[in-house]
């Protein structure tokens, strides 16, 4: 026990004295105060149209309900916005504004938005050379000569990983609710959000939604893509294993994420696609009540299909790392 | 070297294991609400608009105008996606002396009027209404004309349109009008209403000119009457405005204005305002 502290210990160091975490962070610095700044923007141009925000949201509901009634809309996206009316208007019944701008708001959109793209990547600066940078390195075999079973190395980088892959998303989003309440405030912690929204056909079943707080609404969704950032980081895992260089196993797993971000958009007629791992990342949606990518898809099938890959990953991993011979 | 190494392991350690919690905890609590939900948090019950204080315009310093209806009071048709409302509002407020302000419009395209009636219920459309001295308001056409073409008929050369089916369909019609008009004075019992009267869109058909005139006279005469009835509603005419040249007036689709055709209502309805 003392000794696997020791090796993950050992992990933890290397990790953070490549820079990696240090990379990441000034990222976040010079890429949120862009979005901020956009965001303001927004807020400003529709400041001074309307009176007030009810009649912001009546438009947009009105603007939204015209959209559906053209006939070339794609099928998919009608149904995005049928959720969409459907929600504001419960919103603008309940007179609860859905859009005040506060630091916390901004770091739930902001969330929200990430974890398709940003936070997979931000997770694959770490994950994509924890093990291949040793063998392109060369240390791996000074690693090896140890005398430590093999297994127990790589679960120390696992679990090292796992560490930073919460210290990434936490920083993410403290990062995100500094700097924006710089501009927006640092408020909102306890304004209501509705949550428990459910599509059923074209019609918003609305007998689960309940209010709750926006700053546990920041917790839930952070929850939620924990998981699949986790799910990212255990595959980049195995293609660090699989992969004999850095560049590679990052290609790799970006060229999956941003995939998987693509089929989102248009594979919703293509139904197997939905047991695909990079399909299911956006938990997210399961949150907003908006439909998923995909028909037939749920909160539970979702973690379900991310956890199979997940444990396949480390199954892999493992086989491989344990019996692979380590050439020159 | 060596003691800053050894402070970094305890923190960073630490600071993760935190973050791991708090995340796990989350997790949890998004399943936990997902499957097993709580009452949630307790809301302060709506309020309700009230309506904006009544009396002539001349005392207001500002108007405030609310736009409802189907697709040309949206402005389908026009390349600019502009309509009748912005201009009619412009024209208003240079010939009053005084700023005239669109706070909305909620026009949806394809709406008939049992569905306005229908929205009128709901608190967005109150809301918009109560709090407006104006409204502009087209109904109507959607009901008669597009519900009256048949199937494999194309609305653009007018031929599906059946004038029969039109005319039966004018009594429900006209009831769903008048409950409209009776919703929208029960809601604001102050403010003018502007109803955007229906012309002949398939004027070029010479052979249904008769049919659709005697049903645009019977659905526009209605109106005149609901409003006179009313007493500060007004029917702003434009069956004229598309008939002597409607290929200029009318957009590709045979049936909407063009920018030129809203145009021309703009001004009418501007002077009928006034």
């Amino acid at each position: 026990m003392r000794r696997d502290l020791e090796l993950i210990r050992n992990e933890t160091v290397k990790v953070w004295k490549k820079k990696r975490f240090a990379v990441i962070v000034l990222i976040l610095l010079a890429l949120v105060p862009v979005f901020v700044y956009a965001q303001m923007k927004i807020a400003q141009s529709s400041q001074g149209k309307y009176a007030d925000w009810r009649a912001e949201l009546r438009q947009r509901i009105a603007d939204n309900t015209n959209a559906l009634t053209s006939d070339r809309i794609p099928e998919e996206w009608k149904k995005w916005r049928v959720a969409l009316v459907q929600q504001l208007q419960y919103y603008l019944d309940r007179d609860v504004n859905p859009n005040t701008p506060n630091a916390v708001r901004f770091t739930n959109t902001f969330l929200q938005n990430a974890v398709g793209l940003f936070i997979p990547l931000m997770v694959l600066a770490v994950a994509s050379d924890i093990v291949s940078s040793e063998r392109s390195g060369g240390t791996i075999k000074m690693l090896l000569t140890r005398p430590v079973r093999r297994w127990r190395i790589l679960a120390a980088k696992l679990v090292t990983l796992s560490m930073y892959v919460s210290l990434i998303l936490v920083t993410t989003a403290a990062v995100s609710y500094l700097v924006s309440g710089l501009v927006f405030g640092y408020g909102g912690w306890r304004e209501p959000v509705f949550v428990g929204f459910k599509l059923n056909g074209s019609n918003m079943d609305t007998t689960g939604v309940h209010a709750i707080a926006q700053g546990v609404y920041m917790l839930m969704q952070l929850g939620l893509v924990w998981f699949s950032a986790m799910t990212v980081a255990v595959i980049a895992f195995m293609v660090s294993v699989l992969v004999r260089s850095t560049a590679a196993s990052l290609v790799t797993m970006m060229a999956a994420v941003i995939s998987g971000s693509i089929l989102a958009n248009m594979a919703s007629s293509w139904h197997s696609a939905k047991y695909l791992f990079n399909v299911n990342l956006d938990l997210s949606v399961y949150l907003q009540g908006s439909p998923p990518p995909i028909e037939g898809m749920t909160l539970g099938f979702s973690l379900a299909v991310l956890a199979v890959w997940s444990l396949a990953a480390i199954g892999v991993s493992f086989a491989v790392f344990t019996r692979q011979d380590i050439l020159a | 070297m060596r003691g800053k190494k050894d402070r970094l392991w305890p923190v960073l350690g630490t600071v993760c294991l935190l973050c791991t919690a708090l995340l796990l905890l989350g997790f949890g609590w998004a399943l936990k609400d997902a499957w097993a939900p709580s009452g949630g948090l307790a809301l302060p019950s709506p309020t309700q608009a009230t309506p904006q204080p009544g009396g002539e315009w001349t005392s207001l310093p500002e108007i405030k105008a609310i736009a409802i209806g189907d697709s040309l009071t949206r402005g389908v048709g026009d390349v600019a996606g502009k309509g009748y409302v912005a201009d009619s509002l412009d024209e208003l407020s240079k010939s009053m002396g005084k700023p005239v302000k669109l706070s909305g419009n909620l026009a949806v395209s394809g709406l008939e009027a049992a569905k306005l009636n229908e929205l009128l219920d709901g608190k967005a459309m109150r809301d918009a209404v109560a709090g407006a001295n104006l409204v502009l308001l087209t109904i109507g056409g959607n009901d008669l004309f597009r519900s009256s073409q048949q199937s494999g008929g194309s609305i653009a050369e007018g031929g599906g349109i059946d004038p029969e089916l039109a005319k039966r369909l004018l009594p429900t019609t006209e009831a769903h009008l008048k409950a409209v008009m009776t919703k929208l004075r029960a809601i604001n019992p102050s403010a003018k209403i502007a109803y955007v009267a229906l012309y002949n869109p398939f004027y070029e058909l010479a052979q249904l000119r008769p049919a659709i005139a005697s049903i645009l006279a019977d659905w526009n005469g209605y109106a005149v009457k609901l409003a006179e009835a009313d007493g500060n509603i007004v029917v702003v005419p434009t069956a004229d405005l598309f008939e002597a040249q409607s290929a200029r007036y009318l957009s590709s689709d045979h049936f909407h204005p063009n920018g030129a055709g809203y145009a021309r209502i703009a001004i009418r309805v501007a002077q009928a305002l006034d």
